[in-house]
């Protein structure tokens, strides 16, 4: 050991002990730049979602309040059929669904609305401004073609998928699944966003069912203690224009280890 | 003494040290944020720094651990343990902002209130989802946050350097906290194995460090070899073992003490310097004073006082040299007492004489 020695106010360490920092502090400075583009490149759970946030559109189509809010917006271009409607998820601002009474007085009636775009995939929704939905005068044929879209029962069906809160994992959060943002889940699903089951295809899309019970009522409260981890339901499966809703007892959702 | 501090101004060496802890803190924010939004265009913003404000705080937290093991290891690394605690409040300051965005945007905006929501909103299921990591965040920010708040020497000295001592090991329970924290929590949505091995290898550097360090200094930690004799003196070390101005550090009695020799003496003090627990036996005698090596406080070798006007004072111990080796007297003096220090050439001539003097008085 040569006897160099430096006390921590003095101006400049002797050079040995200099040397020897300085390449402690080159060392860490490298560490933390190869660190930073590592960990930013190995990052999986990023996916393609978009929320427009403060792009505010005007939206015209008929209201449904079954399972849960969402509007029917005529394809442009489309005649009047089955599938000529695209289904436009409808939730509040921040951790709050469609206000369930309000969706009750506007179901099957034609409204406007002005809301911010989230998508991902081929999944739409819209987070509606305040008190921006108006009921439409002149409710025309338009109508009467919404209601065409009957139910179409797929069979019961076993599914293997995350419950996630439908805003965030659309896009309002991203990446908005998985536990770190199951707290978030929980809160937004428990303010009445609905709940999703995403059910990932090794080859193909995600695949998303609405969950409601058995008797096609809304089921937030029911499945917080479930959301975000691997769950297996078991259930009837039936599609509602484009939407895909999955009925079953959440009593009978199955937590699977992981 | 109270309110007295001595405070260290703000000189070259801690602005380089600033400029090197902010320059690496921000080009790590920086590199994570773009190298994400490039490549993963669809990122949200506040999870996007969520992210980098959390990796960053947890890998500086590494490094503050780090220094402790390694300036014991290699005395050389000590400049960065001077100015350590100005790394320790940015890991608390990254963590802060860290907490709020999660609090802002996991949290708020729900039908709970957000601070709640953080313990709440991960409800126990028995599956490892299940398990509370926000908790262990939050904690592990609370202690950060208060180690930040009475960093200042104005704590140490109100608080007492043993109170702030164990205060500040608390940033071990921090540490398991947070390993905790990202082991349930982020590690369970990233599966690429770059998350666990950087985890895994920050804790095995971690306690590796820790470890090893512990290990060199066991034999100084070890009693010396003789037993007391009659007057209570203990065989120490060989005075060739000592390096001129320096010191051997020994325990006694479960007390670390600083041997020094200097000017052809021997003299010898506690081992803990009164400003922070520094090693004095690390220092070097220095115009006539023991010199702490971390922040530069000075104590007479015999009397363990610092000379006027500061009034720190650590205690010393009785000092004997025979037949080329140092007995020290495991009972401290109270601080600030003078112990006659044992002259070292004069040693071999008039060490027969002074047994026999001794066995004389004693007769
Ligand atoms: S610990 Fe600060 S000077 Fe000794």
């Amino acid at each position: 050991m040569n006897d160099e020695f430096y006390i921590g106010w003095e101006e400049r360490a002797p050079s040995g002990i200099g040397s020897q920092v300085r390449r402690a502090v080159a060392f860490l400075l490298a560490f933390a730049v190869v660190l930073a583009v590592l960990l930013a490149v190995a990052q999986r759970t990023i996916g393609v979602s978009v929320f427009e946030w403060g792009k505010v559109k005007s939206f015209s189509g008929v209201l449904r309040s079954q399972p849960y809010p969402h509007l029917l917006v005529p394809r442009p271009g489309a005649v009047t059929g089955q599938t000529s409607f695209s289904s436009y998820y409808l939730v509040k601002p921040f951790k709050f669904g469609l206000d369930a009474g309000l969706a009750r007085r506007l179901d099957g009636k034609s409204v406007n609305l002005k809301g911010t775009l989230i998508y991902r995939g081929n999944q739409t929704m819209i987070e509606v401004i305040g008190d921006s939905i108006q009921q439409q005068d002149n409710p025309s044929q338009l109508i009467a073609s919404a209601s065409t879209t009957a139910p179409v029962n797929l069979g019961e069906q076993t599914l293997i998928g995350e419950i996630v809160d439908s805003k965030c994992y659309l896009g309002v959060m991203n990446p908005g699944q998985l536990t770190p943002h199951r707290a978030c889940a929980i809160r937004c699903i428990s303010g009445g966003i609905p709940p999703v089951l995403l059910v990932r295809q090794t080859n193909g899309p995600a695949l998303y069912f609405l969950l409601v019970s058995s008797d096609g009522r809304p089921v937030n409260k029911q499945v917080l203690n479930l959301v975000a981890e691997p769950v297996q339901i078991t259930g009837e499966v039936e599609r509602q224009g484009e939407l895909l809703i999955l009925r079953a007892d959440p009593a009978t959702y199955r937590r699977l280890a992981r | 003494m109270g309110l007295e501090y001595k405070a260290v101004r703000w000189n070259r060496q801690k602005r380089i040290y600033d400029f090197a802890l902010v320059g690496g803190v921000g080009a790590f924010l920086v590199l994570f944020t773009v190298s994400t939004k490039v490549l993963f265009p669809f990122v949200t913003g506040e999870i996007l720094l969520m992210r980098a404000f959390g990796a960053a705080a947890f890998i500086l937290l590494h490094v503050v651990l780090c220094i402790g093991p390694l300036c014991r290891l290699n005395p050389k690394f000590l400049p960065l343990l001077y100015n350590r605690r100005h790394a320790g409040v940015t890991t608390g300051l990254l963590g802060l902002v860290h907490a709020t965005l999660v609090v802002v945007t996991y949290h708020a905006g729900g039908d709970t209130n957000p601070i709640l929501s953080v313990f709440k909103g991960s409800p126990l299921t028995g599956s490892i989802a299940g398990v509370p990591f926000q908790p262990f965040g939050f904690f592990a920010l609370v202690i950060l946050l208060l180690m930040a708040a009475t960093s200042h020497d104005f704590w140490l000295a109100n608080l007492s350097a043993p109170v702030w001592k164990s205060l500040h090991m608390l940033v071990y329970a921090a540490y398991a906290l947070l390993v905790l924290h990202v082991a349930f929590g982020v590690l369970q949505a990233e599966v690429n194995p770059v998350y666990v091995l950087a985890v895994g290898g920050g804790l095995v550097v971690v306690l590796g460090l820790h470890i090893a360090a512990a290990f060199r200094e066991v034999p100084t930690d070890r009693a010396p070899d003789s037993a007391a004799g009659d007057d209570g003196f203990v065989d120490a070390c060989a005075v060739a073992d000592i390096l001129e101005k320096r010191a051997r550090i020994i325990c006694l009695s479960g007390e670390r003490v600083a041997i020094f020799k200097y000017d052809g003496k021997v003299s010898a003090v506690s081992n803990v310097c009164q400003h922070q627990n520094g090693p004095l036996g690390e220092g070097k005698v220095l115009d006539g004073c023991i010199t702490c090596p971390w922040h530069g406080y000075q104590y007479l070798p015999d009397t363990g006082a610092s000379p006027p006007p500061f009034v720190e004072k650590v205690p010393t111990f009785n000092v004997r040299v025979r037949h080329g080796r140092v007995f020290v007297r495991p009972k401290p003096n109270p601080p600030g007492t003078r112990a006659e220090p044992a002259p070292v050439e004069a040693e071999s001539r008039s060490s027969r004489l002074e047994e026999a003097l001794t066995s004389a008085s004693e007769r």
